[in-house]
């Protein structure tokens, strides 16, 4: 064979092996963007539930701060009547409240907290709101409360609604 | 002999890709498709379970002399002698408050529920909802009366 025939069938099998391995490269680097954007996608869907599950947890928490809250707690004798809520004690938390915005934004975050009497007779109060527009996930939780009246010392029946928002 | 070379290549290659896929199946099936926790769930429907039976409980009826509803069932439960100011025995009243209370809460919450107050299971005293089907969050309350014991009990379903 002439050397330079030879030296043009070696080059040429050089060029077609470089094509075959920059081929090879782009296939490795597609297969690997693949992969990345498939991992990525999994670690996005995991944030997501993490949150979902700690806003739960957060919805949970404040639910049970007011549940426990001594502003309108029932006590007698400075013994704490659980789940209980004194109809005298609320008039009052409503408007310290009101005052002390700040404070209770520490405590109770983004919600609106309202209590309904529903027996014997109907009543609503409103005990604290800062609500957001831009929310990403909101609960509501109703809890039957029983709503004590110092005055004639009975018990009513009522719910305490509870309404999380996140962000 | 290169034939039976490139046939081993193949079913190399298949195990891999097989592997590959079993691997990709698990991911999803544990990390993409993993339903959240509902800690708010079971924290709710335990909280609605004991609440609203110790509420009803403590309950003053002002159509009664102000008597709760535990005293109503303990006379329920005995002599049935109190008529309450709409003409209805003891046993009616609770029903009806228990009725129109539930109304105002589960039936606006879509929760399903039954509500029992009995001596003997077998024959309620008072029976309010529909038994549940399957899975079922359960508060049982004992009260005392002079003969034996008494025991309101509330199912939420779900």
């Amino acid at each position: 064979m002439h050397p330079d025939l030879l030296i043009h069938t070696k080059m040429k099998k050089a060029q077609i092996q470089i094509g075959e391995t920059i081929a090879v490269l782009f296939v490795f680097f597609i297969l690997i963007i693949i992969g990345f954007m498939f991992y990525v996608k999994i670690i996005k869907s995991n944030i997501e539930l993490e949150t979902e599950e700690l806003s739960q947890l957060r919805s949970v928490g404040i639910s049970q701060k007011i549940m426990f809250l001594p502003e309108v707690q029932c006590s007698e004798d400075n013994i704490i009547i659980d789940n209980c809520i004194d109809i005298l004690k609320l008039d009052s938390a409503q408007s310290i409240m009101k005052k002390n915005e700040i404070y209770y934004y520490d405590l109770l975050e983004f919600s609106d907290v309202s209590i309904s009497q529903i027996y014997p007779n109907e009543a609503k109060w409103n005990l604290y709101s800062r609500k957001i527009e831009d929310f990403n996930s909101k609960f509501v939780t109703n809890v039957p409360i029983s709503l004590y009246d110092p005055a004639t010392r009975k018990h009513g029946f009522g719910v305490l609604t509870i309404e999380t928002l996140f962000k | 002999m290169k034939t039976r070379k490139s046939q081993t290549e193949i079913l190399g290659l298949a195990i891999v890709v097989v592997l590959i896929l079993v691997a990709t199946i698990f991911v999803v099936r544990f990390l993409v498709l993993k339903a959240p926790t509902e800690y708010r769930k079971g924290f709710v429907s335990s909280e609605i379970a004991s609440n609203m039976l110790n509420t009803l409980l403590k309950t003053a009826a002002k159509e009664c002399s102000q008597l709760t509803v535990t005293e109503l069932l303990q006379d329920c439960a005995q002599a049935r002698s109190i008529i309450c100011d709409d003409g209805k025995d003891s046993c009616k009243f609770v029903e009806s408050t228990a009725n129109y209370i539930f109304d105002q809460t589960f039936d606006k919450w879509n929760m399903q529920y039954e509500f029992l107050a009995y001596t003997d299971i077998r024959s309620p005293l008072i029976k309010v909802g529909k038994p549940c089907k399957a899975d079922k969050r359960s508060k049982l309350f004992p009260i005392p009366i002079s003969v034996a014991t008494m025991y309101t009990k509330l199912d939420i379903c779900g």
